[in-house]
């Protein structure tokens, strides 16, 4: 705690001034660090916080809402948007979903281009992640080059689907196109690039004595607060827990793929950067593993022409870019849900925000909120 | 003996030749609108996914830097240009309209993607939370459409108020080859 | 110890006791704890109790380990009641377990979970947003997702804004 102050006047009277003396800042709706609009009450006491509560909605776009209002399809695009920068695995939750229920085949070359893109997103969306933390840290130069990076990626997903951010690419069954030779090649071409990349930004960044001292200590959620709080993805793996929903809860064709789970016993912002740096090196070996395996063959199976799930509720969870998302979808046998429910790891994960940064100085408080790695419409939705 | 540079002036040449290479006479707006086009500096306002593309305008591909627009400044006291990216809710209505009010004049308002110029996909019979259109709040100078526009298209909103401030256009339009 | 589905299922049983026939239960009602299949339904283990068990079900799997994952609130308009579904996974075991609850529509009220899980009291306030459900007992259940001052609940099947 801060001592108090005591000022001595030219008259020789001394005035002790409150030993607190708390006033409430807010980190507004619009801030350069708050990866969105978020919002922050903070009680601060000079410059450490007594109490930070997270205000949320302030892009609350009613996609639980909508998604009772649209049939199956016409839903699709809302799913990109959701975590728009981690917009393949939201997709690829709502047709698992959809697929599970209405028990719909997906062939396999669709399920190898599923993992693919699903892999190169996870790199796009951590080099974001990335680099957008460390410019709230005081370092503008990872994020040009993480930009740079992320542009080789978009521009194989153009090329395979038109967009370049919010993609609709998977659809029940499958794909809506096939991938050729240029996309193939490229992301065998993308895989030793991006090595090379990972190496200069440890050294560049990770291994850069600035960076460690401001991460290393910082923020500790240990793995006890991860499970009464539902924390997932890097944040959970950064306190020691191997929990990976690709693992535990497998999809897709993720079984035949051998891969690491990193995690670091840590707890601290520093465990959970390096969680995030060795997962974009996983994803590569993903990508490697099923660029040699991919077979021939259609890409889209047997879907009714107007889809319909059969009464009952469905969930199917994934391992997305920021932690475990699972849509829940309850049917009542129309071609339009009657409930879907979606489960988003940045709401899990900035809920121990408040118990965790109490007594934390605010640049400190900052760091942390930068590790957690939000993005608000996924907080939202 | 008259030296060149005291030559008197003549109707047609007010200056005098030898001056004319480095003096210029313009109008003080134009000037003004001039150098406000080219140093435009804009908020960041990034609400949601169009953000993302506003960011990539600013980096090392598509770089607004070239046009004078890549000093990104946090605090609206010191922005000339407001880019809503994304969409305004009504819980965000306050906080934005405080932002547009305490921007200096001049200021302008480009609309990038669908959400801001008319609520874009999240408008159906009876959405309760999205406002239709970032220009029910404020007026809008440039309109960019996309979901999400893609950075060239920004840059061509940039430009495209840069032409309404100067009204001379950088670069010329592209034709498309027939 | 990591728990078992044979395990959970059984202290389940044990928990939720002989369940009482509603005078409008179906001839056939699904039992309370049922082991369903993972690849159609993507849990493992569905129980049904009554509103006032969900705290000794939370307290149960909390201490197996469980974590919370998610708090589903849904408006059975037709047949008057709101349904609650808590969503709970495990980190080491590869267990889903849903717990769900049904509350009469025009008086919705079901005790909080939020002290067994910290994690639920944001769930529990955005379920109270979307559907007016009250969570009895919870610290702190003002609008969170809707703008402060909102008094209507969106998600209700029969809103008009």
């Amino acid at each position: 705690m801060i001592p108090p102050k005591e000022i001595t006047y030219a008259g020789g009277g001394v005035l002790s001034a409150p030993p607190e003396e708390s006033f409430v800042l807010n980190l507004g709706p619009q801030h350069p660090a708050a990866h969105g609009v978020l919002r922050i009450k903070m009680t601060m006491d000079g410059e450490w916080i007594t109490r930070a509560e997270p205000v949320i909605g302030y892009i609350h776009r009613m996609h639980e809402k909508m998604g009772e209002n649209r049939t199956y399809a016409k839903f699709l695009p809302n799913t990109s948007r959701i975590d728009y920068l981690a917009a393949m695995h939201y997709t690829h939750a709502f047709v698992g979903a959809v697929e599970r229920g209405a028990r719909i085949e997906v062939p396999l070359r669709a399920e190898y281009i599923r993992v693919i893109t699903s892999e190169l997103q996870r790199i796009a969306s951590h080099l974001v992640g990335w680099g957008a933390w460390i410019m709230d840290l005081g370092g503008l130069t990872p994020i040009l080059y993480a930009f740079d990076d992320r542009e080789r990626i978009l521009d194989l997903m153009e090329h395979i689907c038109g967009a370049r951010l919010t993609y609709c690419y998977y659809r029940f069954g499958g794909l809506c196109n096939d991938v050729d030779d240029y996309f193939l090649q490229g992301a065998r071409d993308f895989v030793p690039y991006m090595r090379g990349r990972l190496k200069m930004y440890r050294a560049l960044v990770t291994d850069n004595i600035i960076l460690r001292k401001r991460l290393e200590g910082i923020g500790i959620i240990d793995a006890e607060m991860c499970r009464r709080y539902g924390v997932t993805g890097p944040v959970l793996r950064g306190a020691g827990v191997p929990y990976d929903v690709r693992r535990a809860e497998p999809y897709s064709i993720y079984p035949r793929f051998e891969f690491a789970i990193p995690h670091y016993p840590a707890g601290d912002s520093m465990a959970r950067y390096l969680v995030r740096m060795d997962e974009m090196e996983q994803s590569l070996r993903i990508i490697e593993q099923a660029l040699d395996q991919i077979p021939a063959g259609p890409v889209m199976g047997k879907v009714p022409r107007v889809l319909k799930l059969p009464a009952g509720d469905y969930c199917y969870a994934v391992e997305a870019g920021r932690g475990r998302f699972m849509v829940r979808i309850v049917s009542d046998g129309k071609d339009t849900p009657y409930r879907v429910k979606l489960r988003t790891p940045c709401f899990a994960n900035l809920s121990p925000f408040e118990e965790a940064s109490k007594g934390m100085i605010l640049p400190d408080a900052l760091a942390m909120l930068g590790s957690l790695d939000l993005v608000i419409p996924d907080i939202d939705r | 003996m008259e030296t060149p540079v005291n030559a008197p002036p003549t109707p047609d040449s007010p200056v005098p030749p030898e001056c004319s290479q480095i003096v210029r006479f313009a109008k003080l707006d134009d000037l003004l609108q001039l150098s406000r086009a080219n140093s435009l500096w804009p908020l960041t306002f990034g609400l949601a996914c169009c953000a993302i593309e506003m960011m990539a305008a600013g980096m090392a591909r598509f770089d607004l830097s070239r046009f004078g627009a890549e000093v990104f400044r946090p605090s609206p006291r010191q922005a000339d240009v407001m880019i809503v990216a994304g969409t305004v809710n009504k819980k965000m209505t306050p906080a934005i309209k405080t932002l547009y009010d305490q921007m200096l004049e001049p200021k302008w308002v480009i609309a990038m993607g669908n959400c801001a110029i008319s609520g874009g996909p999240f408008v159906y019979p009876g959405q309760y939370a999205v406002v239709e259109g970032v220009d029910k709040l404020f007026p809008v100078d440039v309109y960019v459409p996309g979901c999400p526009p893609r950075p060239e298209a920004l840059i061509e909103g940039i430009l495209k108020l840069e032409e309404k401030l100067t009204g001379k256009r950088r670069f010329p339009v592209a034709k498309l080859k027939e | 110890m990591n728990p078992t589905l044979e395990q959970l299922s059984q202290e389940f049983t044990r928990l939720i006791g002989p369940v009482p026939t509603a005078p409008a239960a179906p001839a056939n009602p699904p039992p309370p704890v049922q082991v369903v299949d993972f690849a159609v339904r993507g849990v493992n283990l569905d129980v049904t109790v009554a509103p006032g068990q969900v705290v000794a079900a939370a307290e149960l799997l909390n201490r197996h380990g469980f974590s919370i994952d998610t708090i589903t609130g849904v408006d059975w308009l037709a047949e008057g009641q709101m349904e609650v579904v808590y969503d709970y996974l495990h980190f080491a075991v590869s267990l889903r377990v849903a717990v769900r609850a049904r509350v009469p529509r025009d008086h919705p009220e079901i005790p909080t979970i939020s002290l067994v899980f910290p994690g639920a009291n944001w769930h529990e306030r955005e379920t109270h947003d979307f559907f007016g459900i009250r969570f009895v007992g919870h610290p702190n259940l003002t609008p969170f997702l809707l703008p402060e001052d909102a008094t209507f609940h969106p998600l209700r099947k029969d809103y008009q804004p």
